[in-house]
């Protein structure tokens, strides 16, 4: 049995961007774990998507043994996190997996949201923090600054914190003498009922589900029944052992303080959830370790493909991701306008995005996605409570009580010189100002109540623009409030479009109503008679634009009896013409439904 | 769809020659041109004909057509000559149409007479515009007094049989301004008057000038104003861009839309003959040289299948005010018509198509957007 003493568990915290994952793959290197040849860089994020975006989607572990100055050899645990808002639960999670964490600061950039956020939820699980100064090779590197904004900011020591560079691999050595030195050794009992923190799992074609876990207390080993405190699944441990960087390494037991995995034939990552607690069916613990949250999507979608044939191909892939993804759910739902699809629920934007990408890059799959949507309540006039979130389902007016709509706590942290640019911003998207904060002369932190609604589209990137891309965000769910919403149909020739539905606070929805009334002029070419566009709330339209009908179309003369030519004409026509919906009467081409579906990104 | 109106057949020469090119204009035609090509090219028309001749068995050709081009500038002499040479080799029903296109800046008294003495009765004439700044614009080499008294010429020394080309949608023109190029068309006393709509063909010098031109629902309105205020005056549509007085319809051009056999003669000439669509190539010395040394001169054959038949006959009957007659249908092609006649009737209640007593056919405002409504009818 390991000496727990000899064992340190952490995580990497940063902003994005900040080179945490840059500084895993330094100290990888440093302990010998994998050689030069072998490190890709960022092995950590194994997937392309997460090496292109340089975001860490799904969090991994690597046991290191590092030989520190003391002589000594200690195992070392890394817990990776997932850097975004989206994936804040799971971050947590891995976090309370550790005893101590490493907070990157870019020694250019200084303290941002993310640190911020990032640092708080640290702190929520009692992790001692490490403050360490990156970039320092960079020429706009202010170390010194950087450590005083930690100093004041976050009231954390930071003036003997390593200052490195992860990129030239500056002073790495230090950082791992720091965690020795200051990352407190785990306690736990080897010998009580056992208790094991789920941080990450993994669908693996061979093995099954590989669970990924944290010991707190007591003994894991092969063959023992095993119980998911939340989900009740019950598991004979058919393997257990540490996570290497280039694999599993099978092993006797793990026991209290020890980070590492187990396999039993685990059909689905949906039954050992994040955050669960493993315990012994035969010898159980008492209570389950705090925390455990199922996950909860926030924002939804319905995914089409563009050839309405290739939906069993969609539903493969979806299901497939989903087994690496417990956080990803879908249900089938169909649209007169786009055919056969799946009303898909994610934790957020980036989530969202991710997963599309991977559909269409990893399933060679051409997507057309509905406006994405957060779920409101709706109390209706016979007292039952409705959970929509497609908008299709949004009930009738008439029989609505009371609606409500998800808000954010929305913290962003940005030099002062851009406040007067943020604050009419986050008004005009509803947001209701709650403080202000300077966090040091040159950082200012403002704190709002805003709908989810209004983050969920473009408000990043938004912000980024406002700001010359200096300010971060950072958000978290509050609570449902009382709303004036209504849903808006989009009618063509009277028709209407059920993918171009909306639900909007109903000071937004004319404005946007209007918006996609015109883009839908501009992009459905004329038809043979006159099409209205409209949009309307209930039976009472409040925009309508009007596409005027075809009246020339290429009139070739039959010239000299050249019949051929004409055909050819004809031929060419049908080649330039593009592929068609048809939404009741009107042909509608795919590329006008993706410009109305992108609207706010203009 | 062997029936006896197939023993008659069509004879389409194109004269590939202009003094100018017009800046719209994307046929073929050259400009630099000598007597001595002239007559060579005249030499190759006559031999090209005894293709078609077999043995002692003739054909009898009701129509012939002389079009280029600029026909006129082969001079009244040579024409003379080809009709004579293609009645040697062909028997003339007594009714026998016979149209030479005819320029009005190369029509005189002298072109006339050798015409009408050569057995021409019908003179078409591309008189374009009675605005002299739109004939400018479109590099015409006349003005609209020179096509009146050409007209005037006309049916002193030749036919009262003449038709007058018109063309809207051209740079600068308004409603009003065509209109009037309508009406005083109509005041020159034509038997048959074409409309055509610009058209902007890429290669064109006019085309590169990147000109402005009405919007297409101008000129939309253009062409529906036209078919009205032409209706006023007296002249029956009877195909997309045709008018006549009565009795008066083109026969040379309704064999085209009725899928009656025709040959065509000279470089660029299109012909429909025994099933097969064919051309000769687009080249007049290649043209010459290949007739007079025996070589083949088609450019592109094209066997048209039953299938493609009958999307032919679609096609060029809704461009027809007759439109298509099931009954006439169904007895060419021993094939029902309902399914076409489905898709017609689906543009009915927009008023772009009529159909009763099994005839189906497009409005005038169908007609301007038959392209789509021929596309979706024959599924293309």
């Amino acid at each position: 049995m390991m000496d727990q003493s000899k064992i340190r568990n952490f995580s990497i915290i940063a902003h994005i961007d900040h080179g945490k994952s840059t500084l895993a793959d330094r100290l990888l290197e440093k302990c010998e774990a994998v050689s030069q040849r072998e490190m890709t860089s960022q092995l950590l994020d194994n997937m392309d998507l997460e090496k292109e975006r340089g975001i860490t989607i799904k969090a991994r572990a690597v046991r290191l043994d590092y030989k520190a100055q003391d002589g000594e050899t200690y195992e070392l645990n890394l817990i990776d996190t997932p850097g975004h808002v989206d994936f804040n639960y799971e971050v947590s999670r891995s976090l309370a997996a550790c005893e101590g964490a490493v907070l990157v600061v870019d020694a250019a950039q200084g303290v941002e949201a993310q640190t911020l956020a990032n640092t708080y939820l640290a702190l929520d699980n009692n992790l001692e923090i490490l403050p360490v100064f990156n970039k320092i090779d960079l020429p706009a590197a202010d170390p010194q600054k950087a450590k005083q904004e930690v100093e004041d900011i976050i009231g954390l020591p930071a003036m003997d914190a390593p200052e490195i560079s992860a990129k030239q691999g500056i002073n790495i050595e230090a950082v791992l003498e720091d965690v020795v030195a200051n990352v407190p050794a785990p306690d736990g009992d080897p010998n009580a009922p056992l208790k094991a923190l789920i941080f990450d799992s993994q669908y693996d074609p061979y093995v099954g589900v590989i669970v990924y876990f944290r010991v707190m207390d007591g003994t894991i080993r092969p063959g023992m029944k095993v119980k998911m405190m939340a989900s009740g699944a019950c598991y004979d441990v058919l393997e257990c052992g540490y996570l290497r960087p280039l694999g599993i390494e099978p092993c006797e037991e793990l026991s209290a303080g020890e980070v590492g995995y187990f396999t039993a034939s685990i059909k689905t990552v949906k039954d050992t959830s994040v955050g669960d607690t493993i315990t012994e069916a035969a010898r159980p613990a008492a209570e389950a370790l705090p925390g455990y949250r199922p996950s909860q999507s926030m924002v939804y979608c319905g995914v089409y493909t563009e050839d309405g044939s290739k939906y069993p191909d969609l539903r493969d892939a979806l299901e497939k991701l989903q087994l690496n993804d417990a956080s990803l759910v879908f249900e089938p739902e169909s649209s007169a306008a786009l055919g056969f699809g799946f009303r898909c629920g994610f934790l957020g934007m980036l989530h969202m995005e991710v997963i599309q990408e991977r559909l269409e890059r990893e399933f060679n799959l051409d997507l057309i996605t509905t406006l994405p949507s957060v779920i409101y309540e709706v109390d209706k006039t016979d007292g039952t409570l409705v959970l929509v979130d497609n908008p299709h389902n949004y009930p009738d007016p008439a029989h609505i009580a009371e609606a409500r709509e998800p808000y954010a706590k929305v913290s962003i942290i940005s030099p002062p010189d851009y406040v007067g640019n943020i604050m009419p911003m986050c008004q005009e998207r509803r947001g209701e100002f709650k403080d202000m904060q300077y966090l040091d002369t040159h950082l200012v932190e403002l704190h709002y109540r805003m709908p989810l609604n209004e983050i969920i589209y473009d408000f990043f990137d938004a912000l980024k623009a406002r700001t010359k891309g200096y300010a971060s965000l950072d958000y978290s769910m509050d609570e449902y409030r009382a709303s004036d919403l209504v849903k808006v149909d989009l009618l063509l020739n009277g028709e209407q479009v059920d993918a171009l539905s909306f639900i909007a606070h109903r000071e937004k929805a004319y404005g946007r109503a209007r918006r996609i009334c015109e883009k839908l002029k501009e992009n459905i070419p004329r038809q043979m008679f006159e099409v209205p566009v409209q949009a309307a709330i209930g039976g009472k339209v409040i925009a309508r634009e009007t596409v005027k009908a075809m009246r020339k179309d290429v009139l070739a003369k039959c010239y000299g009896g050249d019949i051929t030519r004409k055909k050819k004409l004809l031929e060419k026509q049908k080649e330039g013409k593009k592929k068609m919906r048809s939404l009741g009467t009107v042909q509608m081409p795919t590329e006008a439904f993706m410009a109305v579906l992108r609207l706010d990104e203009e | 769809m062997r029936n006896n109106i197939d023993r008659y057949l069509g004879i389409y020469v194109h004269i590939p020659f202009c003094k100018r090119k017009c800046d719209y204009c994307d046929f073929y035609s050259v400009c630099g041109f000598d007597d001595s090509l002239l007559d060579r090219y005249l030499k190759a028309l006559i031999k090209q004909l005894d293709d078609y001749v077999v043995g002692n068995s003739r054909y009898t050709v009701d129509t012939l057509y002389i079009g280029g081009g600029t026909p006129s500038v082969f001079g009244g002499k040579r024409l003379a000559q080809l009709i004579k040479e293609i009645g040697k080799r062909f028997d003339f029903t007594p009714d026998i149409e016979i149209t030479v296109e005819v320029n009005p800046e190369s029509a005189d008294k002298k072109l006339f007479r050798q015409l009408k003495r050569a057995g021409v009765n019908r003179i078409s004439m591309g008189v374009q515009s009675s605005s002299d700044e739109q004939l400018l614009s479109l590099g015409r080499l006349h003005d609209f007094k020179t096509a009146e008294s050409a007209v005037l010429l006309c049916r002193e020394y030749c036919t009262d049989n003449i038709s007058l080309d018109l063309m809207y949608g051209l740079e600068g023109q308004t409603m009003d301004g065509w209109i009037r190029s309508v009406e005083d068309i109509v005041s020159l006393e034509p038997a048959h008057i074409s409309c055509y709509a610009l058209t902007l063909e890429e290669s064109t010098p006019m085309a590169q000038r990147r000109p402005v031109l009405p919007d297409d629902d101008t000129v939309a309105d253009m062409y529906l104003a036209a078919v009205d205020r032409l209706g006023e005056l007296g002249f029956e549509q009877y195909e997309i861009s045709n008018f006549c007085r009565r009795g008066y319809r083109s026969a040379h051009n309704s064999r085209y839309w009725d899928l009656r056999p025709y040959i065509g003669i000279g470089a660029a000439a299109h012909s429909f003959f025994g099933d097969k669509r064919y051309s000769t190539i687009r080249d007049v010395d290649g043209y010459i040289s290949g007739i007079l040394s025996g070589e083949s001169v088609i450019d592109e054959a094209d066997e048209i299948a039953v299938k493609n038949r009958i999307g032919e006959y679609i096609m060029l009957r809704l461009r027809t005010i007759d439109g298509i007659d099931e009954s006439d249908f169904e007895r060419r092609f021993r094939t029902p018509f309902d399914s076409y006649a489905e898709k017609l009737k689906k543009y009915v209640p927009t008023a772009h198509a009529e159909c009763g007593g099994g005839i189906y056919r497009l409005t005038p405002k169908g007609f301007f957007i038959s392209n789509t409504i021929i596309c979706d009818v024959l599924d293309i």
